[in-house]
């Protein structure tokens, strides 16, 4: 009996495991087909990521000139702000490249074009997510990386194995965040139906301001970046805990949680919104 | 059991009460206005397995969002929805795989791939068996004559290939149910044919139920025995097209052609009441009752009278028939002749 239940549970822990891997098959599956059409028909996103590096740069220098005339900002070094900026860049490049689709579904929701995602047999939310390439994520991600090299060589931090672990999760995790920000912000659409809402771009923009360190902030903005819109756990938090900045580091640690409760928020709204989508009368 | 079990199906869009240009835009943007539309109203429908039923109505009617609902697209505002053992909008994915789903005004195919590939990718998503798909694919591509564009992407293809690809694409994972929107508009007689004789195929080697919307009678009678019609949200008819002939199609119309210009048409009038008669020279024409005279007494009446070279009789049309229904015309609720099939009027 005993044995019956744990082999139950094993399988269908099993078929979940399946169940994972098909979607993940399938988002990469639906992803490639995205790159196949893009790369034989557009040349012109070496132009976006170029100029997506461009405007990150300008941003850079301007932080640079600040630096020039205080030593510190709030008790925060250059270079950890220019880690927090690094982190903005690796996870919108990562947003933009492989999950771009979360642009297009206030299109596709108007347009009524959103129904085929609901005829078919996997998660529309998956199909959206993969549903875009944004090459010019490529210029976003390799900036952001080189930065953050840069940054790391700079500050006098012991590169220990458990911190490079730390700082990899952390990566993870504030590109997760950031994903579920962008689906989240994107499912506004189902509330607010026109082609381009300005919803998803609006949030988009508040993270901008977690590429300062939020103490610089009133307290409503950082509860506006810390619980609602969570972009501090993007960039503030991890750098505070991978430069070891004991005020906010532990906070830091809260990292991988705060993930898992945007992908829950995300999900829900998601899905709320879902019952409210009413096609397009053609 | 039926497999499509609707009672009291219903959905209310809400919709901008908006004056057309950019003053209408403004004005509407400070008033919000709205205004609710019954689209489907209270509709009762069961379908069981195997059936073919073509659904119909004028512009607007409801078709489309009907469909919606069964596919699971759409949320219905109250009513109860079951198909095959499920609520379509609640189980999304589940149902995804039992029906295959076509919209003429859309296409399921992905624009900038050949077309292949969209089908391998629907393989993927279906989890279609490899032989199972080989078989398919190479029956369908055989039948709907896909070979020579099966290597080019669906945004450079024809509206009559694109069409013939997504009804491919949508039945390769053999599906039980297939819905399709109007999927002959716009195309010419030869794809159309191709294309209705290939779902006929489907209806009698797989069994397979099909749910059609359409403009087109010819789709009707190739395709489908059943015919539910609906107006304004509510279904004013559900029967089988033979009913649906015997019960309204009462008007016959015989054409003759006659050796010599008739006199007078006064002594076949009188043998004859009730029917319209019509002369042009040499032909002759009479409107008659089917239920009241056969139509030889009447072709006995006009030979008895003039001398005939030629006749023919006109079958119903049922284009016309349906056209009246939609116009009120034909009060389906009385009907004197045999017992209408009917759910509401
Ligand atoms: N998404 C929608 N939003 C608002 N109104 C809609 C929507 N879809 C359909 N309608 C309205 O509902 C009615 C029925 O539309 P539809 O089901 O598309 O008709 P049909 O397919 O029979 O032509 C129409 O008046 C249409 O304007
Ligand atoms: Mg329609």
């Amino acid at each position: 009996m005993a044995a019956d239940v744990a082999a139950g549970t094993r399988s269908a822990a099993a078929a979940r495991l399946v169940a994972a891997r098909r979607l993940v098959y399938l988002y990469f599956r639906c992803l490639g087909q995205q790159m196949k059409a893009i790369m034989a028909y557009e040349a012109n996103f070496i132009v976006l990521m170029f100029s997506a590096v461009l405007v990150q740069l300008a941003g850079l220098a301007f932080i640079w000139a600040i630096f020039q005339r205080i030593p510190d900002v709030n008790g925060w070094t250059f270079w950890q702000v220019v880690m927090m900026s690094a982190l903005i860049f690796v996870t919108e490049g990562v947003g933009s490249l492989f999950f771009e689709g979360t642009w297009r579904l206030s299109y596709l929701v108007y347009t009524g074009q959103f129904d085929q995602m609901l005829v078919r047999p996997i998660s529309p939310i998956v199909q959206v997510l993969a549903g875009a390439v944004g090459f010019n994520g490529l210029g976003n991600i390799v900036t952001g990386f080189v930065l953050i090299g840069i940054a790391m060589a700079n500050v006098p931090v012991q590169w220990t194995p458990g911190r490079v672990l730390m700082l990899v999760i952390l990566l993870v995790s504030a590109a997760t965040i950031r994903v579920a920000i962008n689906l989240a912000s994107a499912a506004s659409t189902f509330w607010i139906r026109s082609p381009w809402s300005m919803v998803p771009m609006f949030v988009h923009q508040l993270g901008d301001f977690a590429k300062y360190p939020i103490t610089i902030y009133s307290v409503a903005v950082q509860a506006l970046i810390v619980v609602a819109v969570p972009f501090a756990f993007v960039s503030f938090f991890p750098t505070a805990f991978v430069f070891g900045v004991e005020a906010w580091s532990l906070a830091g640690l809260l990292t991988p949680l705060v993930a898992i409760y945007a992908v829950v928020m995300a999900v829900w709204i998601f899905r709320v919104g879902l019952n409210r989508y009413e096609s397009s009368g053609h | 059991m039926p497999l499509i079990e609707a009672r009291g199906l219903t959905k209310k869009f809400r919709q901008a009460v908006k004056e057309p240009g950019l003053v209408g835009s403004l004005k509407h943007f400070f008033t919000r206005q709205y205004k609710d539309k019954l689209a489907v109203d209270h509709i009762d429908l069961s379908v069981e397995a195997g059936e073919s039923v073509a659904y119909l109505g004028p512009n607007g009617a409801g078709k489309s969002t009907t469909i919606k609902m069964l596919t699971g697209i759409l949320v219905p505002t109250s009513g109860s929805l079951v198909v095959d053992g499920l609520v379509p909008y609640e189980r999304r994915q589940q149902n995804a795989r039992k029906i295959g789903v076509v919209f003429g005004q859309r296409t399921q195919l992905w624009w900038d791939i050949p077309v292949v590939e969209s089908f391998n990718l629907a393989r993927d998503m279906y989890e279609i068996p490899p032989r199972r798909y080989k078989e398919n694919l190479g029956q369908f591509t055989e039948m709907l004559g896909l070979a020579e564009f099966m290597n080019i992407p669906a945004g450079k293809i024809s509206l009559g290939q694109r069409m013939r690809a997504d009804l491919c694409m949508a039945l390769l994972h053999d599906p039980k149910l297939l819905y399709l929107d109007e999927p002959t508009i716009g195309l010419d007689i030869a794809v159309k044919d191709r294309i209705r004789k290939f779902i006929r195929s489907r209806v009698e080697e797989r069994g397979t139920t099909v749910m059609l919307t359409t403009h087109d009678l010819g789709d009707i009678e190739d395709i489908c025995k059943r015919i539910v019609i609906i107006d304004n949200g509510k279904i004013i008819h559900d029967g089988d097209l033979a009913k649906l002939k015997d019960t309204y199609a009462r008007d016959r119309v015989i054409h003759f052609q006659l050796a010599r210009p008739p006199e007078s048409i006064e002594p076949i009038c009188a043998e004859l009441p009730a029917c319209e008669l019509a002369t042009d020279g040499l032909r002759l024409s009479v409107r008659f009752d089917r239920f009241v005279f056969a139509a030889g007494e009447i072709a006995a009446a006009v030979m008895s009278h003039v001398e005939v070279v030629d006749f023919r009789i006109d079958e119903p049309e049922v284009e016309a028939l349906i056209r009246k229904v939609y116009l009120g015309q034909l009060s389906l609720d009385s009907p004197s002749q045999p017992a209408p099939a009917v759910v509401e009027a």
